[in-house]
């Protein structure tokens, strides 16, 4: 495994954390914190977060003084897939029905490879869109709609 | 014999034919995944949540609990066969199950892996059943004190115990517990960090968190790693294995139950630690260590008892005392609070049915996965040709459906499309997302008693030390975290994990 100077690693993840703890500190200030004895629904929040904040910072400062792992790269094309089709059927479900959804899903899911081929997804997005619609609208009674309303 | 009378009780429930079914369901979907690499049970679990809601409790959670210890089985067929791990509590299996393979006596390596499977589950279901009425009974002495220290407890243990950093699983529980906070504030009625978010008000799913983190964020990293799953095909016979076979193999199989049993019931146990134990102890106690390695029953009788053993026996600390011992067990309390059924100390006193069924059914089931796996080996096989590129846009498609099923909610699909990201992130920097999902599942219940045993002292903290349970359970937690700071045991963890 290849080696870099500064921690990336837990410098990241130190950031990540004080990010999250900042972002909850300023979204509870205006809430009641209270004391120990009643307390406010701000209580626990302030006191998780600080912990959290407390966290971020140790793994920042330790990862920009030792060295670590590097991270091994970010490779964008099944990242931006498989979140792609996340996505294209959050805004299709509802409004073009769970048939086209998951065929438009399953189709953007497979560009995550290169092994993948049009002439062998496409007939499976077919596939298991029947599946899928057969198991849960017909057997599971889920209330989505089947085609375009 | 109130043992038998209550074991009685679960097995009448579990024979109910339509809670046959489930259990049958549970296991064959737990062995399909668990031969399958690249799906665990948890995001399958979470996947099949919301369609318990119809269930009866006793019927989801045979089921749910049917996917897990099913999923021991099946990973262990993969680990023989192609030598990479169906689930991560296969990974030693690999070591001696697929040398065996290629000497020609898979069958072999896969009936004791079977056989070792079931007398450690059948074993496990014994313990739970004697070791359940005193912890229940030691729970109803629980009040919101108690309560919080085991809550603690539980979480630290889970941590301290489990693979990855001390510092950045303790960071992850907090994180999880921060989103467990979200949502409408039960006695003041305020929100709290729903950003104006309406669904929110209700709290944060857990379900869309655990399959992005768990399912997605998984498969997104999967994919960039080169695709190299060659399947090893060969006639498998000899599935009965010898008496010379079975009889080296037997103290392997009796000593892996025992050490996954306890260190199944250990918070952060399950089924990922024991079978290393086993492992590593089978070749301390072996005559000629050599031989490990080298396709040594032993090595895959032992392991394969222990995880099985262990993933049984993590239903512990849930049936009686209401607290997850790993991340799936908080699923399952997910499972139990979607039924109204609020888990505690009280759980089986108030739902003896439900508890006793469960414990009967695992029984049943492992019985039911003996016969599933010896003889239809070469189906679960066939499943292994299946390539990934066509599995993965399927996982993807059935976990959305799956999440926007729990609430008929599309904000759900893209809190799972969030949490996807995240969870690739953390796999990038190298922390492990499951102390979040216990702290998210834990994170309310914390909170409650916290603020109900403040409540009653009055703002005195020193409550949690001066009664004596809650004052024990306290130390154990700093005894573990003491002892974090022990380079010795620090090495020997950081060895034990790594093996």
């Amino acid at each position: 495994m290849t080696r870099s100077r500064i921690d990336w690693q837990d410098l990241l993840f130190g950031l990540f954390l004080v990010a999250v703890a900042a972002a909850a500190l300023i979204a509870t200030r205006h809430l009641v914190v209270g004391h120990a004895a009643d307390m406010g629904p701000g209580y626990m929040p302030r006191v998780v977060s600080f912990g959290l904040l407390g966290f971020g910072l140790f793994f920042c400062a330790r990862g920009a003084r030792r060295a670590g792992p590097a991270i091994v790269p970010v490779q964008i094309r099944p990242l931006l897939a498989v979140l792609g089709a996340v996505g294209i059927f959050a805004l299709t479900a509802e409004r073009l029905g769970l048939a086209i959804a998951s065929v438009v899903t399953v189709i953007l899911a497979g560009f995550a490879t290169r092994e993948g081929r049009l002439r062998e997804t496409v007939p499976f997005a077919l596939l298991l869109s029947c599946a899928a619609a057969i198991l849960f609208i017909k057997v599971l009674a889920l209330p989505v709609p089947l085609w375009p309303r | 014999m109130e043992l038998f009378d209550n074991l009685l009780m679960g097995l009448s429930t579990a024979l109910e034919l339509n809670n046959l079914g489930l259990c049958l369901i549970g296991v064959v979907i737990g062995t399909a995944i668990g031969v399958l690499p690249g799906i665990g049970p948890i995001p399958t679990i979470a996947l099949l949540l919301p369609f318990t809601f119809g269930l009866t409790p006793a019927g989801s959670m045979i089921m749910l609990a049917g996917i897990f210890y099913g999923a021991q089985y099946g990973g262990s067929t993969t680990a023989i066969l192609v030598n990479v791990p169906g689930e991560t509590s296969s990974v030693v299996t690999c070591i001696d199950g697929h040398e065996m393979a290629k000497q020609g006596k898979a069958g072999t390596a896969l009936a004791i892996a079977a056989i070792a499977s079931f007398f450690a589950g059948t074993v496990a279901t014994v313990i739970i059943a004697v070791l359940s009425v005193p912890l229940s009974v030691l729970a109803l002495k629980f009040t919101a004190v108690e309560y919080f220290s085991l809550l603690v407890l539980g979480l630290i243990a889970a941590v301290v115990l489990a693979q990855g950093s001390v510092a950045k699983s303790l960071a992850m529980v907090l994180l999880g517990l921060l989103l467990g906070l979200i949502g409408i504030d039960v006695s003041s009625g305020a929100a709290r960090m729903t950003f104006g978010v309406a669904e929110l008000s209700d709290g944060i799913d857990f379900v869309p968190v655990a399959m992005g983190l768990f399912g997605l964020g998984e498969i997104i990293a999967n994919l960039e790693r080169p695709a190299e799953r060659r399947v090893v095909s060969q006639s498998i016979r000899d599935l009965i294995p010898s008496r010379a076979d079975l009889r080296a193999a037997f103290p392997a199989m009796v000593r892996g139950t025992l050490l996954g049993s306890v260190l199944g019931v250990l918070p952060g146990g399950g089924a990922a630690l024991p079978p290393f134990s086993s492992y590593a102890l089978e070749k301390k106690l072996a005559k000629d260590p050599s031989r490990f390695g080298k396709g040594a029953i032993e090595g895959v009788a032992g392991p394969e008892a222990a995880n099985n053993a262990g993933a049984q026996t993590s239903f512990i600390p849930l049936l009686t005392l209401g607290i997850p011992a790993n991340a799936l067990m908080a699923l399952m309390i997910g499972a139990l609070m979607m039924q109204g059924i609020q888990p505690g100390p009280q759980i089986m006193t108030e739902q003896p049915k439900l508890v006793w069924g469960v414990i009967a059914s695992m029984w049943v089931g492992n019985l039911m996965l003996l016969v599933i796996n010896l003889p239809l080996v070469g189906l679960w096989v066939s499943m292994l040709k299946i390539p990934y590129r066509l599995l993965f846009p399927a996982i993807v498609l059935f976990c959305c459906i799956g999440t926007y099923g729990i609430a008929n909610s599309l904000f759900n699909v893209w809190l799972m499309l969030g949490c996807a990201g995240i969870g690739y992130f953390f796999i990038k920097v190298g922390v492990e997302p499951a102390p979040l999902l216990l702290g998210l599942v834990l994170g309310p219940q914390l909170e409650e008693n916290f603020r109900r045993a403040m409540l009653l002292s009055e703002g005195d903290f020193s409550v949690f030390l001066s009664r004596p349970i809650s004052a024990v359970l306290l130390t154990v937690v700093a005894v573990l975290l003491l002892a974090l700071l022990s380079p010795t045991i620090l090495r020997t963890r950081k060895e034990a994990l790594a093996e």
